[in-house]
């Protein structure tokens, strides 16, 4: 049998034996031993105590598994049963392969899996003539600490940490003056919104669900990429192509099972934002776009909500704190109609180092818990402007705009028109004009000299010069935007079609997808 | 405020100018101490974008001057702390 108990003491050496293989190079073991301490109190000795029938089952599973798994030749595992002195030997794994990096890692995998999975008793006798049992079933169904697994721990109480029942414990954010129980009760009744689960969401959803706050949704339509993960560090590479919010919602779950986490696998708009926000008491901006950013300031304006933004961009970001609950000044009373996507970088386009949005997270986490728990200080209505490679900060005084169209009377969402009711997808420019089209290559003078626009009927006006420039935009008829890849000519069709030009469209994919298209 | 009067137009004022975002790559810097005949903070992008390649209208950016959000067309002056902020959306 791979894996039985023995009443008796284990004797290693004899064990090995029945491990050899002339096939085999290599041979792990481990001895787990009993300790003369746990959790602070000293111990004098143990009895082990196992549902035989089902935790042999059980071990088999595992022995087998660990070989299918590693593809390693054999492997074992003696467990102790009854009592036991300091020093004596407790569980013995063995294993033997071909090469020795599997006979590692097979012999870590069933140490580790026996901890959790064999149900097995255990009673320590204190010092002090206590004793106690240690319930070790039910292991299966407990969520799993791998670090518990991990060696810092010397081996003999193979069974005493993992399965105490955990409680959260705040203790170290209570002991602060302005946080004590009625802080920590606050937390506990508050529900926070994360929107974006990337740069800014990791470390702002991590201290949020660690500090214990009572709700924490998760919003991201995003599938996890492997290009995230220098910034996005909760993530496994092993994850890559699963959704975001439910990878986030999982990893947010194993740090707090307290919080009632959220997921929402999907993407705000228009329809779907306003009752979002209802069932939370705060929101915190961490999405990468404008077009996302303008539609939850305007829904949180609107909702009197708290909305905590931040954006970066390479090695630097801004912060801003909207407070409607106390008519405090807003996004749009910073920037005006024209901020589009596409003007701005984002991460993907301008780079960013990884570091720079866990800052401006932590620092939305902070702003976050600090109108939560109403404590002093608050950003209030400044806006931060920090850039991290010079750590030069400046901080501007926002004041309410008198002019500013989310105060001044309901206005539609920005999102109201969809991007897809936009953009048109044509193989090549002529059939556009064919279609009556009058079309427009937006792209700035130098791109347009490196790449000209294939096609001959097409008029050049940079965006700019477009949205802002004199003579004022005027098409008589229908309109096509282009750029490179799709994205500016979106943005300012987007824009155009805000200021109430009904006929301007944008060539879907840029003059990339043109010629992707005109080659197949 | 009045606008400046003629005389306002040969003054020299010594600013110092801030940079941000894309600003401040098309700029090549984050920031510098000029001296300057610009009147208002539009007249002082201009002279700028004769000098750096910036690609935003300033319609897209704000100014702040002295840690407040300016106006375009604010009188500058003499050692003025003078911010161009675009807007950033990375996340």
């Amino acid at each position: 049998m791979a894996f039985r108990f023995s009443q008796a003491p284990i004797d290693p050496a004899s064990l090995r034996a029945t491990l050899g293989d002339p096939a085999c190079g290599g041979y792990a073991a481990f001895e787990g031993w009993v300790r003369n301490h746990n959790e602070g109190r000293r111990v004098t000795r143990l009895e082990y105590e196992a549902f035989e029938p089902l935790a042999i089952k059980e071990g088999e599973r595992i022995i087998a598994e660990a070989v299918a798994r590693f593809g390693v030749e054999h492997a074992a595992c003696v467990h102790r049963l009854g009592s036991l002195a300091i020093g004596d030997l407790a569980v013995w794994v063995g294993v033997s392969a071909r090469h020795r990096h599997e006979a590692f890692l097979a012999c870590r995998y069933i140490i580790d899996e026996v901890k959790h999975r064999v149900p097995i008793w255990k009673k320590e006798y204190y010092e002090n003539g206590d004793s106690g049992w240690v319930n070790c079933e039910r292991c299966a169904t407990a969520p799993r600490h791998s670090e518990d697994a991990a060696g810092e721990h010397d081996h003999g109480h193979e069974h005493a940490h993992a399965h105490v029942h955990l409680v959260p414990d705040y203790s170290r954010q209570m002991a602060l003056r302005e946080v004590g129980p009625t802080g920590q009760a606050r937390l506990r009744a508050s529900r926070v919104l994360v929107v974006g689960c990337g740069g800014l969401g990791v470390p702002v959803m991590s201290y949020l669900a660690g500090a214990g706050v009572g709700r924490l949704g998760l919003i991201d339509a995003d599938r996890l990429e492997p290009s995230n993960l220098h910034r996005q560090t909760i993530y496994a590479l092993s994850d890559a192509g699963k959704p975001k919010a439910e990878l986030a919602a999982a990893r947010m779950r194993a740090l707090n099972p307290d919080v009632d986490v959220r997921p929402y696998v999907l993407r705000l708009n228009a329809d779907n934002v306003a009752g979002l926000i209802e069932q939370y008491d705060l929101v915190v901006d961490c999405t990468d776009n404008f077009s996302t950013k303008f539609l939850l300031n305007d829904a949180c304006v609107r909702l009197r909500k708290p909305l905590v933004i931040a954006s970066v961009y390479q090695y630097e970001g801004q912060l801003q704190v909207v407070r409607p609950d106390r008519d405090g000044p807003c996004l749009r009373c910073i920037w005006p109609e024209a901020t589009r996507d596409g003007l701005v970088g984002n991460c993907s386009e301008a780079g960013v180092l990884g570091p720079v949005p866990g800052l401006f997270g932590s620092l939305q986490a902070l702003e976050a818990l600090k109108i939560l728990l109403d404590l002093p200080g608050q950003l209030g209505e400044t806006l931060l402007v920090l850039d991290l490679m010079t750590l030069s900060l400046t901080r501007v005084r926002v004041r309410r705009a008198s002019n500013c169209p989310d105060h001044a009377s309901a206005r539609p969402l920005a999102a109201d028109v969809p991007a897809q009711a936009l953009e048109i997808e044509f193989d090549t420019l002529d059939e556009a004009a064919e279609a009556g089209f009058e079309i427009i290559d937006i792209r700035e003078p130098r791109e347009v000299e490196e790449s000209p626009t294939p096609g001959g009927r097409t008029r050049h006006v940079p965006m700019a010069q477009l949205l802002h420039g004199s003579p004022a935009f005027a098409p008589s008829g229908r309109c096509l935007l282009l750029c490179a890849s799709g994205r500016r000519s979106l943005a300012a069709a987007q824009e155009l079609r805000a200021r109430g030009f009904e006929n301007v469209y944008s060539l879907r994919g840029g003059l990339a997808a043109l010629t992707r298209r005109s080659l197949s | 405020m009045s606008a400046p009067g003629p005389e306002a137009r040969q003054a020299r004022r010594h600013v110092k100018v801030q940079y941000y975002a894309l600003l401040r790559e098309q700029a090549g810097r984050s920031e510098e101490a000029l001296v300057t005949s610009a009147r208002t903070p539009r007249e002082l992008y201009e002279e700028l974008k004769g000098r750096y390649p910036f690609s935003l209208a300033p319609e897209m950016l704000r100014v702040a001057v002295n840690a407040e959000f300016g106006d375009w067309s604010q009188p500058l002056a003499d050692g003025d702390t003078v911010v161009f902020i675009p807007p950033v959306a990375g996340g």
